[in-house]
């Protein structure tokens, strides 16, 4: 044992200091820094989506000659890397914190995974009876309508001001994009979805600071 | 400064109780971690833990994480508020004149 850390803090600003000192240091630990949680999925929109556009542009237009294949390959293994930066990211902050958060955070994972798997099942069924144009744009705007509401909830589970905006955002975008139709919806998610993340990640990083 | 908490009063169980104030209310810390975030060692942590447990400043309990035993430790709601009034304490000394809402 220390023989000096029985006695007590040598003022009261000592006293002040260490506890501030000390509760910033635990945060710091325990709450992962939240660039890694956002940005992530604001480049894999902003490129995965972005391609998308490129290939399979409005009116059957190809702006980008990519092969048939690339934009949602690139897609999917962007999100894929998104998801695992994240996982990594939780278990590090949480791990070996156990209780209310643990179960919270447990439960909305579960919300995402159930959530996806039982609305994509039956879209898969309907999807192709529609011509490719519309198939894409059913997918994509289903995918992130159920983002923007997810994010909206784990806003209202956290009390988090910054992941409930970005819900809303990334719902009203998906609103426009699928009003302005298919082609048109890529673009919107790539650049304002994906673009909206990238800031929602910023704000949230500098609201962390700032209480840190 | 010889009113304030005596058991609080120490600077490695003022760092123990200010780390675990920063948890949230319904979670539990494993102690191999909270050791890390103090960076103090194993058998240091458990005196002073020992300590706030006797208090009743700490709720310490052991259990299992699949076949580990895990000793997991929060702060019991006295702990809680004894740390907010150690802390009141300390900013009233600092600055007699400040009222407490700004604390």
């Amino acid at each position: 044992m220390n023989p000096d850390d029985d006695l007590p803090p040598t003022d009261a600003a000592a006293a002040l200091r260490l506890i501030e000192d000390q509760r910033s240091a635990t945060a710091r630990r325990l709450v992962p820094d939240a660039r890694l949680l956002y940005w992530p999925w604001g480049v894999a929109w902003l490129v995965g989506f972005g391609l998308f556009f490129l290939r399979f542009s409005p009116g059957d237009r190809e702006l980008l000659r990519l092969p048939v294949w690339l934009p949602l390959t690139v897609l999917f293994a962007l999100l894929l890397t998104a998801g695992v930066i994240q996982a990594v990211v939780n278990a590090r902050a949480y791990g070996q914190v156990i209780g209310d958060s643990a179960l919270r955070g447990r439960w909305y994972g579960c919300a995402w995974a159930l959530g996806s798997v039982s609305v994509y099942a039956g879209l898969g069924r309907i999807s192709e009876y529609l011509p490719d144009d519309l198939a894409g744009l059913v997918w994509s705007a289903t995918a992130v309508g159920l983002t923007g509401a997810l994010e909206m909830a784990g806003g209202a589970i956290w009390l988090d001001r910054d992941l409930f905006r970005l819900g809303v955002w990334i719902s009203v975008i998906n609103l426009a994009g699928a009003i302005a139709g298919p082609g048109w919806h890529a673009l919107v998610v790539a650049v304002a979805g994906g673009g909206g993340i990238l800031v929602a990640g910023t704000i949230a990083r500098r609201r962390q600071r700032h209480r840190q | 400064m010889s009113e304030l908490d005596p058991v609080i009063h120490a600077q490695a169980r003022l760092r123990v109780v200010a780390s675990l104030s920063a948890l949230g209310d319904g979670d539990r810390i494993a102690f191999p971690r909270l050791q890390e975030l103090l960076a103090m060692t194993a058998g240091n942590l458990s005196v002073h833990l020992r300590k706030l447990e006797d208090a009743g400043y700490v709720e310490i309990s052991k259990t299992h994480r699949g076949r580990t035993p895990a000793t997991l430790i929060r702060l019991s709601r006295r702990g809680r508020l004894a740390f907010e009034e150690y802390t009141e304490a300390i900013c009233t000394l600092l600055d007699p004149a400040l009222p407490k809402e700004q604390l």
